[in-house]
C-alpha cells in the first residue's frame, strides 16, 4: 500500500537539497516501520523474528511512546488493538513531525505537509492568513465538511469511510459504532494521530473526552449527521 | 437562632453545587486524566461507594461545626453531603456517593455534550490548502480532493 505525501514550502529561500532530506527521512521510516513489508523492523518484530532489544532506537523511541499512548488513552490507542503489531495510528503524524522539523533546520518558516490525510502545518501560506485546512467529508469525496484556520498545528482524522473500518475497539475488538470521523488538532501531529485512534475507537464515548484534553481540540462527525466541535476547535473554524 | 436556621440550608445548597461540580470533575470522561477508560456503558460497573473531599484551609478562628444535607438523588446517583464550617467559612465538603447507576458514564457524557458545539453535517466547497482525512491510500488518491488541491498548487 502506498500512501501519498506532499510537501510545501512557503519560504523561497529554502535549500531543496532540504525536501530531499524530509523525503528521505518519510521512505527512511516507511522501510522501518511499515506494517505492508514484510522486512520491515515493525513485521519481523510481529513475526518474532526481531527481538525487542534489537531493534533500531528509533523503534524502540517509538514502541515507548506508543505504550505511553496506551496508559495515557486507558487502553484506546492500542498498537495491538487489531491483534497484530501496528504502530501506524502514531507513526504517521510522528514520521511528518519529523520532516517538518528537517524542513526546520533548513531555515524554512512556512510550509505545509501532508500524508495520507494528515496535515501538519507551519507558518502562514501568506502574511496575516492562516493555512485552510478542510475536513474531508465523510460521505461526499469532493466536499469538506469544516474548514480550520491553523498554524504552527497537526491535524489528524481518524475515520471509517477510507480503508473500510480499519480502527478496532481494543476493548471489544470490533469497529466502533455511530462515529464516522474524529480529527484532531494539536502542535504535535503524533498526539494528534494516537488521540484521534483512541477517540474514533471510543465511538459515541469520544466526543466528551476530546473536550478533556489539553492542548488538543476535535471535530467529531456522528453517524447521525450531528458535527460536534470542543470549544477550542469551534475557534479554528472558518466553516 | 432564627438567623443560623436560615443560614444552614443555603450553606448546604452551595455545598451541595460545589459537591456536584466535585463529582463532575473528579471523575470525568477524561482518560487521560483519570488514566481509565470509560467503559461502554452497558458494562458500567457499580462505582464503589467512596467520599469525595474537599478540604480549604480556615483564615479565621471560630466554632467548627458540621452537618449532613438530607439525601438526595442526582442525575448520576444519590449522595449525601456533609460540610464543616469553621467560624462562618466552609472549610470542608464530603460528599458520600450512596449509591452510583449503571447509566454514570453515559449520563457524564450527556452532561460533558452541552460544552461541544453541535450543529449539522455539511458538504462545502470552500476554498481551501490541504485536506485531513481518515487515511487515504494512493488508489483512493487518485480521486481524492486532495489531489485536485496538489494539482492546482503546483500550477501557481
Amino acid at each position: 500500500m502506498g500512501i501519498p505525501v506532499g510537501i510545501e514550502v512557503v519560504d523561497g529561500d529554502v535549500d531543496p537539497a532540504a525536501l530531499d532530506a524530509a523525503f528521505a527521512h518519510l521512505r527512511r521510516v516507511d522501510a522501518t516501520f511499515s506494517t505492508y513489508r514484510t522486512d520491515s523492523e515493525i513485521s519481523r518484530l510481529d513475526a518474532g523474528t526481531l527481538a525487542p532489544d534489537d531493534a533500531s532506537p528509533h523503534v524502540r523511541a517509538v514502541l515507548e511512546r506508543c505504550a505511553a499512548l496506551r496508559q495515557e488513552t486507558g487502553g484506546w490507542f492500542d498498537v495491538r488493538a487489531t491483534g497484530r503489531l501496528d504502530p501506524s495510528g502514531f507513526v504517521k503524524g510522528w514520521a511528518l513531525d519529523g520532516a517538518g522539523a528537517i524542513l526546520a533546520e533548513a531555515g524554512a518558516r512556512s510550509f505545509c505537509l501532508h500524508a495520507g490525510g494528515d496535515v501538519l502545518v507551519r507558518g502562514e501560506p501568506a502574511p496575516g492568513r492562516p493555512w485552510r485546512v478542510g475536513v474531508q467529508h465523510p460521505l461526499r469525496r469532493d466536499r469538506v465538511a469544516a474548514v480550520l484556520g491553523a498554524r504552527d498545528l497537526g491535524v489528524a482524522t481518524s475515520g471509517a469511510y477510507e480503508r473500510g473500518p480499519h480502527i478496532v475497539d481494543p476493548h471489544r475488538g470490533r469497529p466502533p459504532e455511530g462515529v464516522l470521523s474524529v480529527t484532531v488538532v494539536a502542535r504535535d501531529l503524533g498526539l494528534a494521530d494516537a488521540y484521534a485512534t483512541a477517540a474514533f475507537a471510543m465511538g459515541l464515548d469520544g466526543p466528551a473526552w476530546t473536550a478533556s484534553l489539553p492542548g488538543c481540540h476535535a471535530l467529531t462527525i456522528l453517524a447521525d449527521g450531528r458535527v460536534l466541535s470542543t470549544p477550542g476547535m469551534a475557534r479554528l473554524r472558518l466553516l | 437562632m432564627s438567623m443560623l436556621r436560615r443560614a444552614v440550608p443555603a450553606v448546604l445548597a452551595t455545598a451541595a453545587v460545589v459537591a456536584l461540580l466535585a463529582s463532575v470533575r473528579a471523575r470525568p470522561p477524561a482518560i487521560a486524566v483519570s488514566q481509565k477508560a470509560p467503559p461502554p456503558p452497558q458494562v458500567a460497573p457499580e462505582q464503589p461507594q467512596r467520599p469525595m473531599v474537599s478540604i480549604r484551609k480556615a483564615t479565621v478562628k471560630g466554632r467548627v461545626r458540621s452537618a449532613n444535607s438530607e439525601i438526595f438523588t442526582t442525575p448520576f446517583s444519590i449522595i449525601e453531603v456533609r460540610v464543616t464550617l469553621t467560624g462562618k467559612q466552609l472549610t470542608r465538603v464530603e460528599t458520600v456517593e450512596l449509591s452510583g447507576t449503571g447509566a454514570r458514564t453515559q449520563a457524564i457524557n450527556d452532561r460533558a455534550e452541552p460544552i461541544l458545539r453541535e450543529e449539522a453535517l455539511k458538504a462545502g466547497s470552500a476554498d481551501i490548502d490541504v485536506v485531513t482525512g481518515a487515511t487515504y491510500t494512493s488508489e483512493s488518491y487518485k480521486l481524492a480532493l486532495q489531489s485536485a488541491i496538489d494539482r492546482a498548487r503546483a500550477r501557481r
